[in-house]
């Protein structure tokens, strides 16, 4: 925990005098380094910044981004936005979901892959949308799930 | 020397093939390979460019084996001939698909500060007077007149004021901002530091979605850049003695909440706290960001900026329609052929849009309705495609423009799956302020979880409706207050499959 406490205070940095600390900036740097934001480094996070644990427990669970359990080795998001709705992105969930072996926002038993939905990765000129890790996959069919998760161990 | 080829570093283009072809042929002794922007005809993509004795020469959905007949100059289609791209006029995206995104080089010779050095000849007053005669209005969603947002910042008296550029760009369906700040950051910067000189404001924020780790990092690299050719930075506007000053710019990321976009909302995350959206006035061109006036608008609007101040507000108003100056970037997706972005001055017809940008239906599918402005916006069928693309014609159908998305569904669509799909994205969004937006999405969500299972009950669509009332007058964002045009106007054009 001792390394909470010093990239807090990094992040603290960032924050000029007189303005009251960024809780979301601090969490992104807790998240950076360790991979999620555990629920019990609430009370530590928010003695660093100096702020209630209440405020720190608001942000933490106010953003679906920021994560409190650990993800796998890589993240698999599957666009539901609009152009992939209409480009039946459901039958590549649906196929993902087979391939992987988890529902929606669980990860696999070896640790490798985390499924997760996003509203829209700005791809929709080429949907259905995959996104893994920060490469986002487009004109993504059903058939080609299987070769696209290979490349990721 | 083999030769020059260029090809686009954009995340459609990458995502599409571009990228598998950048790292074979990087390997091709003798040939250079230019990473570009991407011209926004994304079905096009990977599209191959070569220098031709007229204008580049392009080689659209370019395999790896092309190469050879590529370098040879053979079955080239010259890029000023390809009809899609022909027809539209090109002002924000005027160099899209023609220059490397971090090059200032390639902007400065591309038009790049034409806007900020007349920008910087003028007085503040003078600037804001330009914006409000080009009839601007702002492109993120909610169309409100630029030059009066201006105008408040700059009237109103402060310490320390604040730029922020909206790139929460949330909206599913619109891609717009993205390919902007992966394309030309250099414009929307510039855009800003207009913004910044005419309000007098010596900090600004672009807020970026985090599900744009591409953007975000350009972003970084653009701001690096500037800073370093003085075009950021303690003389960023020109010396203090003539009125200008400091201008200092920082990415920071957001994490994955839709009403983020919402821009009270937008300011209290980037303060760091939870993102809930407040109550006007008072608005953030008063009080915004820690309280301080505050000019906030989304991407588009701020890149549009340049051109207004380069060729006159006068130039920007002689555009589109009476009450819609100037170009939308539309973002066409879903079924249709050729989806991707066209920019055009506001006017042309929906069915246009669909059919002679759009292509038309894509292979086997047929129409059966079309979403636009995103996931609040309105459903259309085909009679109601004539209608003209500007705010006014839309406002009065009871629709939105939004962000200029444009997704058409097929007759595979099942719409009571649909129109659960927006309430359920609805629930998961709500921020939780209003009651209305936070119990009525998931009540809707129920309901036509019910329906889509078939068990419908007597009232249940009267109940929707009902519902959608509600959210309607009393949530205090576009988020409650639209989520219920889609699922009402599915009912409305699609009854039968709700019964």
């Amino acid at each position: 925990m001792n390394r909470i406490a010093s990239l807090l205070e990094r992040a603290r940095a960032a924050d000029p005098d007189d303005r009251p600390p960024n809780i979301l900036r601090a969490l992104h740097a807790v998240q950076a380094s360790l991979g999620h934001v555990p629920q019990d480094s609430v009370p530590e996070v928010a003695a660093a910044l100096g702020v209630t644990e209440a405020d720190v427990a608001g942000v933490l669970l106010g953003y679906p981004d920021l994560r409190t359990r650990p993800p796998g080795r890589h993240v698999v998001r599957v666009c539901l936005g609009e152009s992939c709705v209409a480009n039946h992105c459901g039958r590549v969930l649906k196929e993902v979901e087979k391939k992987l072996g988890v529902r929606l926002g669980d990860t696999t038993r070896d640790g490798r892959f985390t499924l997760e939905k996003m509203y829209c990765a700005g791809n929709c000129a080429a949907s259905p949308s995959v996104m893994i890790d920060e490469d986002v996959h487009g004109r993504v069919a059903p058939a080609s799930v299987g070769a696209l998760l290979k490349d990721y161990r | 020397m083999m030769g020059r080829l260029y090809l686009s570093q954009d995340t459609s283009a990458r995502a599409v093939g571009a990228e598998r072809l950048a790292r074979v042929w990087a390997k091709v002794p003798g040939l250079e390979l230019v990473r570009t922007s991407s011209r926004g005809a994304i079905f096009l993509e990977p599209l191959v460019e070569m220098d031709g004795p007229h204008g580049r020469i392009g080689w659209p959905n370019a395999g790896e084996r092309d190469l050879p007949g590529i370098l040879q100059g053979e079955n080239g289609t010259p890029i000023e001939r390809i009809p899609y791209l022909a027809k539209q006029t090109r002002v924000t995206f005027a160099n899209a698909g023609v220059t490397r995104p971090l090059s200032l080089d390639d902007y400065r010779t591309h038009g790049g500060f034409q806007g900020l050095e007349a920008a910087l000849r003028l007085t503040p007053q003078k600037i804001v007077e330009e914006v409000t005669v080009s009839k601007l209005r702002g492109r993120g969603g909610a169309a409100y007149p630029v030059g009066l947002k201006w105008q408040a910042a700059l009237e109103t008296h402060a310490d320390q004021k604040y730029v922020v550029a909206n790139a929460d760009e949330g909206d599913a369906g619109t891609y717009c901002d993205r390919m902007i700040m992966e394309g030309e950051p250099f414009r929307l910067i510039e855009g800003m530091l207009i913004a910044a000189y005419a309000v007098g404001a010596t900090e600004g924020y672009i807020y970026c979605r985090y599900e744009y780790p591409v953007a975000a990092r350009l972003l970084r690299d653009a701001i690096a850049l500037l800073t370093e050719a003085g075009y950021l930075g303690d003389e960023a506007l020109g010396s203090q003695a003539r009125g200008g000053g400091r201008f200092t710019l920082e990415v920071f990321v957001g994490a994955g909440s839709y009403v983020c976009g919402e821009e009270t909302a937008l300011l209290q995350s980037l303060e760091g706290k939870r993102g809930m959206v407040q109550a006007k006035p008072p608005y953030p061109a008063v009080s915004g960001l820690y309280g301080k006036p505050t000019l906030i608008s989304n991407v588009l609007t701020f890149a549009t900026i340049p051109a207004i101040l380069a060729r006159g507000g006068a130039w920007h108003a002689s555009l589109g329609t009476e009450q819609s100056k100037g170009t939308i970037p539309l973002q066409i997706g879903g079924r249709v052929k050729q989806p991707g972005l066209v920019e055009v001055p506001f006017g042309l017809t929906l069915n246009e849009a669909i059919e002679e940008f759009g292509g038309g239906m894509a292979a086997g599918a047929r129409f059966k309705a079309v979403q636009v402005g995103g996931p609040l916006g309105s459903l259309f069928t085909k009679s109601g495609l004539t209608i003209p693309i500007c705010y006014d014609a839309f406002s009065r159908a009871g629709a939105i423009l939004g962000h200029g998305g444009i997704v058409v569904f097929d007759q595979e669509t099942d719409m009571v799956e649909l129109a659960r799909h927006f309430m359920a994205f609805t629930a998961d969004e709500s921020c939780g302020k209003c009651t209305p937006c936070r119990v009525g999405a998931v009540r809707a969500r129920e309901i036509l979880d019910g329906i889509g299972l078939g068990r419908r009950r007597p009232g249940d669509l009267e109940l929707l409706a009902d519902l959608g009332e509600t959210m309607k007058a009393a949530s205090l964002c576009a988020l409650g207050q639209r989520a219920p045009y889609p699922v009402l106007t599915a009912i409305e054009h699609f009854r039968k499959e709700f019964q």
